[in-house]
Parts: C-alpha cells; structure tokens; sequence
C-alpha cells in the first residue's frame, strides 16, 4: 500500500462537518419569517428594543475603536442591519455584509430612508466581494459564536485586507468566564445530539481572539471585556 | 501681538478644516471606489452561481455513475445465474429420470385445468397502454435506485394534440397508483404559453417500491377516455436501508 493510496483513501473516508459549515442554508432558513429572522440575529422583535440595542453597541464602538462621522464603515454579518440603521447616521457610509439573502432582504426594508447604506450578500465565507484598503472600520457582533473557528479567523484575516491603512477592526464573542457565557454553553450541553443546531453558539477565549488579530497583522491589538459581558478583540491595520 | 496670535489661530482653524474637507473627500472617494467594485462584482457573482450549479451536476452526475456501476453489477451476476440455471435445466433434461418420466408429465398436463382467472394485475401486464406524444418535463427524475418505501414523481405534462389530461397514475409491473393533477406551474406556463386544455399541468404520483426490478410507466387519461404513457422504464428497488 503507498501513502498517497493511504492518503486518498482517508480523504473519502472523512465525513463533512455538516451544515455548521452550511452558513448561507443555516440563515436563509433562519430568515424565512421576519420575526424569526430578527430573533435569530437579535433575541427579539419589538423595533424600540432593536435601536436601543444598536445605540448600546456603538457606544461600545465609540469607547473602543472609535467612529467619525467621515468614517466608512463595513459590518461583517449585519443581518437586518440592526445596527446599520443607527450608525449609518453617525458615519459617511455603512456597508452591510451578509451571507444570507433573506436576512438581507429585511435589513433593506429597515434601511430604506437609509441612502448612504449598501448590502452586500456574500457568495461565501470571506469578504471577496470587497476591494482592498477601503473602509476606516470593519466590526463583526454577535456573529462570531455561530461560526467555526477557520471562519472566525478567515474573517479576521479578510478584514485586514479592506481596511485602509490605519483603519480598525473590532470581533466579539462570549466568553466561557462570564456568567452569561456559561449559561449559554449549559444550554447548548441540553439538545439531544442529533438535534444539535447547525448555528448553535460557541464560546471565543480572549486569547483566540487575540491570536487572531496578531497573526492576520494587526497592531494595536487588546481584547476588551465589555459590560454586557462580552469580550471584543480590536486592532489597528498598520500604516503602510 | 494680539492680532499676531489671532491670524495664527484664524490659520490653524481654516487649515484644519480644510484638513476636515479633504478627509471627507478621501472617503466619499473609497465608498465611491467599493460601490463600483461591487457593480462590477455583480456579474462576479452571477458566474459564481453558475459555478456553483455546475459543482451541483457533476455531483449528480458521479452519484448516477455509482448508480450506473451497481446496476451492471447487479446484471452481471443475473446473466451468470441464468447461465447456471440454463446449464440445469440443460442437464435435466437430458437425465434418464426426466426420459422415463416423460409419459406421466403429459397425462398430467392433459388433466390440468386449461387456464386460470386472469387478475388485473396480468391484464394491465398484458395489455399495455399505447404510448402518447407529450410536452412534459419531470422534477423528480424515475432514473434511479430506489431506496425508501415509496417515492414520488413530480412533473408537468400535456398532449401535443391539444386534448385534457383528465387523470395521471403509475402503472408499476401492473399495479396502478393514481396521482394529483391540476397543480400549478405558473413558470411553465408563462414560457411556454397559456395551455386552454391544461392550464394547470402539474402532476404527482406517490407509488410503492418494493424491493426488486418493475416496469414503470407514468400514464395519463386523455379526455376522460384512453390511457397513453407519458415514458416507461425499468427501475430497480433496493431493500430498504441497504
């Protein structure tokens, strides 16, 4: 028997991870339902709650990478730009990326007295979609926890890419040591195992976060931990 | 010395916004840059659905090869079983008990009832419906193993004569299983045209797979009247979760 047989062989014995890896099936069944679309995104539905939520996040943004008013602006994962329609007020143009068309669909209900927003749907994992050194911020929220770890940092690494020189990123997660992280990884311990959803979240370690920061480029990197008990890397693409 | 210090401030603050300015000029210039890199990258991403829908046939096409290679299998080893049994009957019939026992055989045969009562299911066997010519197109594709319990075929059909279809069935090795008809099919209709007899050409018929090779012929009644196959072929049915 020669390794490369060997090799072949246990390639086509290998099972696929499944529909974990299914981002763009996984959200577009999420979004099939306007409220179901904004539960799975935001844990609600009621529109009050939706800006409160946004406003709370870019007072985070604020206090950690910061936003200008002549900044451009790209959500990795916007859903129905929960955010985007708060913070397109305070930045020269928002982009909202995601992978599921239907997501997309209702964040360009929600952003219609919007003009200086566009949404982009993404073929796939990574921002291929978008030219290189182009935005002042890249941010991904509360999207990190559905995605494998490659992704996470695949994202990372593409952010990197867009951002203009300078220009700043921002991922956050969960943590394990948080009392809200680990009420959510007790909840994932209670699906039966095959009825473990695709999406369920996972936990990031600040440590992750930072190792992936670090090793797409960036500089600058810290890793915050946020009141609302999450933790977000952030970093700085260096000067050319 | 006052005035001095006014006009360097009157400076820094006219410089810094003109600083402002152009900060704000470079960055409608790049969401200007990615909003064209996107247009362009609409037609990106048409050829990536494409590139995708490909991966998708050449998917199908290697699970029919698999199909393909199995079923060969499968008729390899009948041809070598009838070649065995061809050998037996062969031998039989040249044994000296089959020679003596000759005589016995006819009287026999003399005394058995000449026929029996035919059932329905070797009537509909032996009298085939003629087929039909069609317009028709199925989304669930008959070419197939079959591995579950039953499976349904899904499609849309017309006569190219103009004439109704006023019911669809499978007929399976003589066993008919009847099927919906009537349903929608807003897109075919809209690229081929309104069909006055058939304006909802869209059929389905669940049918039984029991283990084994049957004839299959999906038929549709013709104005209330005569039965004309839409397609037949042979199919194989595997047992269950084999």
């Amino acid at each position: 028997m020669s390794a490369p047989d060997a090799n072949t062989r246990w390639e086509e014995s290998t099972s696929s991870l499944g529909d974990r890896s299914a981002y763009k099936k996984v959200w577009e069944r999420q979004s099939r339902d306007p409220d179901v679309a904004a539960l799975a995104v935001a844990g609600h539905t009621d529109e009050a709650k939706l800006d409160l939520t946004a406003r709370g996040f870019i007072d985070i943004v604020n206090s950690t990478v910061g936003l200008g008013a002549n900044d451009v602006v790209l959500e990795i994962g916007c859903g129905i730009a929960r955010v985007g329609k708060v913070m397109s007020r305070e930045c020269l143009h928002w982009f909202g990326a995601d992978i599921s068309s239907g997501m997309l669909g209702y964040a360009a209900e929600r952003l219609k007295e919007r003009p200086n927003t566009t949404l982009v749907e993404l073929a796939t994992v990574g921002l291929q979609e978008f030219p290189r050194d182009s935005f002042d911020l890249v941010y991904c929220t509360i999207v990190f926890m559905h995605l494998l770890e490659w992704d996470r940092y695949k994202y990372v690494e593409e952010a990197f890419r867009v951002l203009r020189p300078g220009g700043q990123c921002y991922f956050d997660n969960f943590p394990l040591d948080s009392k809200h992280g680990w009420n959510v990884f007790i909840e994932g311990t209670r699906y039966p195992l095959e009825r473990r959803p695709a999406h369920i979240s996972m936990a990031s370690t600040r440590e992750e976060l930072s190792i992936y920061l670090r090793n797409a480029g960036f500089v600058d990197v810290k890793v915050h931990d946020l009141a609302n008990e999450l933790i977000a890397a952030t970093g700085r693409k260096p000067e050319a | 010395m006052n005035t001095s210090t006014e006009n360097t401030q009157d400076k820094l603050s006219a410089l810094q916004s003109e600083l402002e300015a152009v900060k704000r000029r470079e960055a409608e210039y790049r969401a200007k840059m990615v909003q064209e890199f996107l247009d362009r990258g609409e037609r990106n991403t048409y050829v990536h659905t494409l590139h995708e829908e490909r991966a998708a046939l050449r998917k199908r096409q290697q699970e029919s090869f698999g199909d393909l290679e199995n079923l060969i299998r499968k008729l390899e080893a009948e041809v070598e079983r009838s070649t065995a049994l061809e050998a037996e009957l062969s031998r039989i019939g040249r044994s000296l008990s089959w020679k003596i026992t000759a005589p016995l055989r006819s009287i026999a045969a003399m005394l058995r009832p000449s026929s029996q009562p035919p059932t329905m299911a070797r009537i509909m066997d032996r009298m085939p419906v003629e087929g039909g010519v069609f317009t028709y197109y199925l989304h669930t594709s008959p070419f197939r193993i079959y591995r579950d319990d039953t499976f349904t075929l899904r499609g849309w059909a017309w006569p190219q004569d103009g004439r109704s279809i006023t019911a669809i069935r499978i007929n399976l090795s003589g066993r008919t299983f009847i099927g919906r008809q009537g349903l929608e099919e807003p897109e075919v209709i809209a690229r081929y045209g309104a069909q006055p007899a058939n304006p909802k050409p869209g059929f389905e018929v669940t049918f039984e797979t029991p283990p084994g090779r049957h004839n299959l012929s999906l038929e549709a009644q013709i104005d209330g009247g005569e039965w004309l196959w839409i397609v037949k072929t042979s199919i194989w049915c595997e047992p269950k979760g084999k």
